[in-house]
Order: structure tokens, then C-alpha cells, then sequence
């Protein structure tokens, strides 16, 4: 079971994690909707330093809202960018507004 | 720590400023497909002594300056060692040893040339 | 150990010259041989495995557009899975997953990964240098349409632009739209249409 589904509104979270983690910082606290779930993958935080017997993690393509993410640019109002987020990285929010 | 959203790699550059787009394509040398080949078996199924995920931790950690300096093949090349090293599998004296005589083969053929 | 590299306004690539090619050649053969020493590793394998990395490239990428603009339910299942139904056409796929993303008349897909080069290299080969600059990486998921005009492409703006980082686990082709005429055409013609620029999405009009 996982804990997200395609349409649920979620958060990336700044994890503060040092070391190799795949989530881009211009991504971080950005608000948007999971349009699919990938699939469970071996953790690359964990893989980074050669612990290959981690827990495997749930994988979210996750789509935002271009204008939300650069505010200050001129961008159409429908343009959206999807990128991948592990399960751990995100948490559930309220229906977001004018999320894509 | 930046807006609080944690620390920021040197390589993660999605959304800063950059300049125009190189618009070229380089040729993929030889020995760029060695590094690649070397790196992917040694993380094949039979063997998995090193893997992406740890060479990419490689360039991320080795400094900016190597980052800004050398070549993506060459950074895949530098992290790839220093993993190898870090863990044991190979030293740095015996990987130091087998270059210098490869340059002093490298010489040899060029005096002959 | 200093490398003749560029610097200006203009993001540059970083370029081997001569010395620092000559020099990584010198590093590669060296770990190889070390690595061969320790029983890890054959000369054979390492020959083999450079074959099997030279092999992908552009048309496979073309195969797969071709056959998903003239077989519906090919498309059907390439857009579903994209793994599966490339492999069908007996390409090996390394990736986890492919996920192809469709082109139309008002939206159109951009690939990038901002973190360092992922790119569905089983299918179409090693990336073009540029994806890799740091230029692209930074500027593809915040100004996209003004990298596409660079590349040539003026989009206009009641098309959708969906930019797709690829920063985990999938790999990403863009199926570009057919040429209206798309019936006129034998596979290989349309093969021949089909530009790496179009896969990755900084081209987007075919024919």
C-alpha cells in the first residue's frame, strides 16, 4: 500500500540530509500533485555509500506548476515541470491551489 | 544552510543563472568508453564492487574546483578511483605505480615515433 | 594537473585538450591493468562491454518513433510501458523504466537532469554534449522556452511545455508528433525524419 496515489497534493520536504540525495534544491518546499507512481527502488542515499541492504523506497513522479516554482519570470500559466521524489521526501498537504 | 532548504551540492544547478548553451558535440574517445565500460562491469550482477550511485557521490564530494575543471569523463574517471581506493580494492601507490610506467611507455612510443 | 579549459560570459564546456586526453588514457589503462591483475576484470570483457555501449544510438530511437506513428496499439503500449514495448523490437534496455512522453498539438515535452546526465543511454547512445553543459542542466527546468529558442524553437505560448527532470530512476523519450501526411511514408522514410534533437525535445516540427 502505498501512501500516495496519482492526484494527491504533497509537499517536498528539505530533509536537511548531507551527503548524495537525488532531489534538486530548487525543488525543495515546492508544492505540487503526484501524477504517477513509479514503482520501489533501492535508495541512492543508501546506494551512494555502498549500503546495498537498505529498505527500498516508494518512487512519485511528482508535477509543479512552473510559475510556482520560479515567481519571479514570466511563464505561462500552464506550463508545469514533473520530476521523480522518494516517498521519504514528501509529505501530504491540503488540496493546493491551482495546483497542476 | 540556504532558505532553509538544506545543503546544495556544487553539481545541482537546476534553476541557477548560466550562460548561452555550448552548442556543440564532441566526439566520444576511446578512452572515455573504457571508463564507461570499466564502471559499468564493476558494478555488473557478478561483481558489484562499485556503483553509480557511489561515483556520482565521487564527483560530488571531490571539490569544486575538480568539479569546474575537469571534463564530465574525466570527473566520472576521478570519482571512480577515489571510490575504488576509498574502499580498498585498489591503492593508491599500486594505481600510482601502473601509471607512471604507463607514461614512461607512453614516452618510449613517442621518442620511436 | 591543469587542463587548457575555456572561461567567458558564455557557460563553457570543459574540454580535454591533448595532454589531458593523452593523460586520462594513460589513467584508464593503468586502473584497467591493475583491475585485471586482481582478477576482476578481462581485457575481453572490458573490449565487449565497449561494443555493447558503441551499439545504441539514433536509430533505435527512430525504429521506436516510426513503428509508435504507424502501429496504434504498438503506441498504446509504449506510452503505457515504455520498457516493454521497446524491448519488442529486441533493443536491450538497461534502464528500470522508459517512460515516453507524447507530444500533440498543444503540449510539448523537454528532457533534462539538472544533477548530472541521465539520459536513456541503452536506447539512443551517449548524450550530446550540450545536455550535459552545466548551462543546459541549470537553464532547462527554469527558462525552458527561452533554451528551446536557442535551439531554434520559438514555441508559442498556448502550447503546454512540460520539462521532465530525470533525476532518479526513470529515463525519458519524446514520441514527437507524425507529419500530417504521415501515411504517405514508408518506416525507413520516416525513420530518416527522426533527429536525437526530437527525442530529447529541443526540436519539435517533423517533415
Amino acid at each position: 500500500m502505498t501512501r500516495f496515489s496519482a492526484g494527491d497534493h504533497v509537499q517536498v520536504l528539505a530533509l536537511g540530509k548531507e551527503g548524495h540525495v537525488r532531489i534538486p534544491h530548487y525543488i525543495r518546499h515546492q508544492t505540487g500533485r503526484v501524477t504517477e507512481y513509479c514503482g520501489t527502488y533501492l535508495n541512492p542515499e543508501d546506494l551512494a555509500v555502498g549500503n546495498t541492504s537498505g529498505r527500498a523506497v516508494d518512487l512519485y513522479r511528482v508535477a509543479f506548476l512552473q510559475r510556482q516554482l520560479w515567481p519571479d519570470d514570466a511563464i505561462p500559466a500552464q506550463d508545469t515541470l514533473i520530476i521523480e521524489i522518494y516517498d521519504h521526501w514528501l509529505r501530504s498537504v491540503k488540496e493546493t491551489e491551482n495546483a497542476p | 544552510m540556504q532558505d532553509g532548504k538544506g545543503p546544495k551540492g556544487y553539481h545541482d544547478v537546476g534553476g541557477d543563472a548560466a550562460g548561452e548553451i555550448p552548442m556543440v558535440e564532441l566526439p566520444w574517445l576511446h578512452w572515455e568508453k573504457q571508463v564507461e565500460a570499466i564502471r559499468g562491469l564493476l558494478g555488473d550482477g557478478t561483481r558489484r564492487i562499485v556503483s553509480l550511485d557511489e561515483v556520482r557521490r565521487g564527483f560530488e564530494s571531490f571539490g569544486v574546483e575538480k568539479y569546474n575543471t575537469l571534463s564530465f569523463y574525466r570527473r566520472r574517471l576521478e570519482a571512480m578511483t577515489d571510490i575504488l581506493i576509498e574502499k580498498g580494492i585498489v591503492s593508491r601507490t599500486e594505481l600510482d605505480r601502473a601509471i607512471e610506467a604507463g607514461k614512461v611507455r607512453w614516452s618510449d612510443l613517442d621518442e620511436k615515433l | 594537473m591543469p587542463h587548457d579549459h575555456q572561461h567567458g560570459e558564455h557557460e563553457a564546456l570543459i574540454i580535454e585538450d591533448e595532454a589531458g586526453n593523452i593523460e586520462a588514457q594513460i589513467i584508464i589503462d593503468a586502473l584497467q591493468q591493475v583491475l585485471i591483475g586482481k582478477g576482476l576484470l578481462t581485457a575481453h570483457e572490458v573490449t565487449a562491454a565497449i561494443a555493447k555501449l558503441e551499439s545504441p544510438g539514433l536509430h533505435l530511437g527512430a525504429k521506436i518513433v516510426a513503428k509508435a506513428w504507424t502501429d496504434p496499439t504498438f503506441k498504446s503500449r509504449l506510452l503505457s510501458d515504455g520498457r516493454t514495448a521497446v524491448q519488442e523490437l529486441d533493443i536491450p534496455v538497461t534502464e528500470a523504466r522508459i517512460i515516453v512522453v507524447e507530444n500533440t498539438a498543444q503540449l510539448h515535452n523537454l528532457i533534462t537532469c539538472t544533477l548530472c546526465s541521465c539520459y536513456p543511454r541503452s536506447i539512443l547512445g551517449q548524450p550530446p554534449s550540450w545536455y550535459i553543459s552545466k548551462a543546459y542542466r541549470a537553464r532547462s527546468v527554469r527558462e525552458p522556452r527561452q533554451v528551446l529558442a536557442e535551439f531554434g524553437l520559438d514555441l508559442m505560448q498556448d502550447i503546454k511545455l512540460v520539462v521532465h527532470d530525470s533525476n532518479a530512476d526513470m529515463r525519458y523519450l519524446v514520441l514527437p508528433e507524425p507529419p500530417h501526411d504521415v501515411e504517405r511514408y514508408t518506416i525507413s522514410e520516416l525513420e530518416t525524419m527522426i533527429s536525437r534533437d526530437h527525442l530529447i525535445g529541443v526540436a519539435r516540427g517533423v517533415g
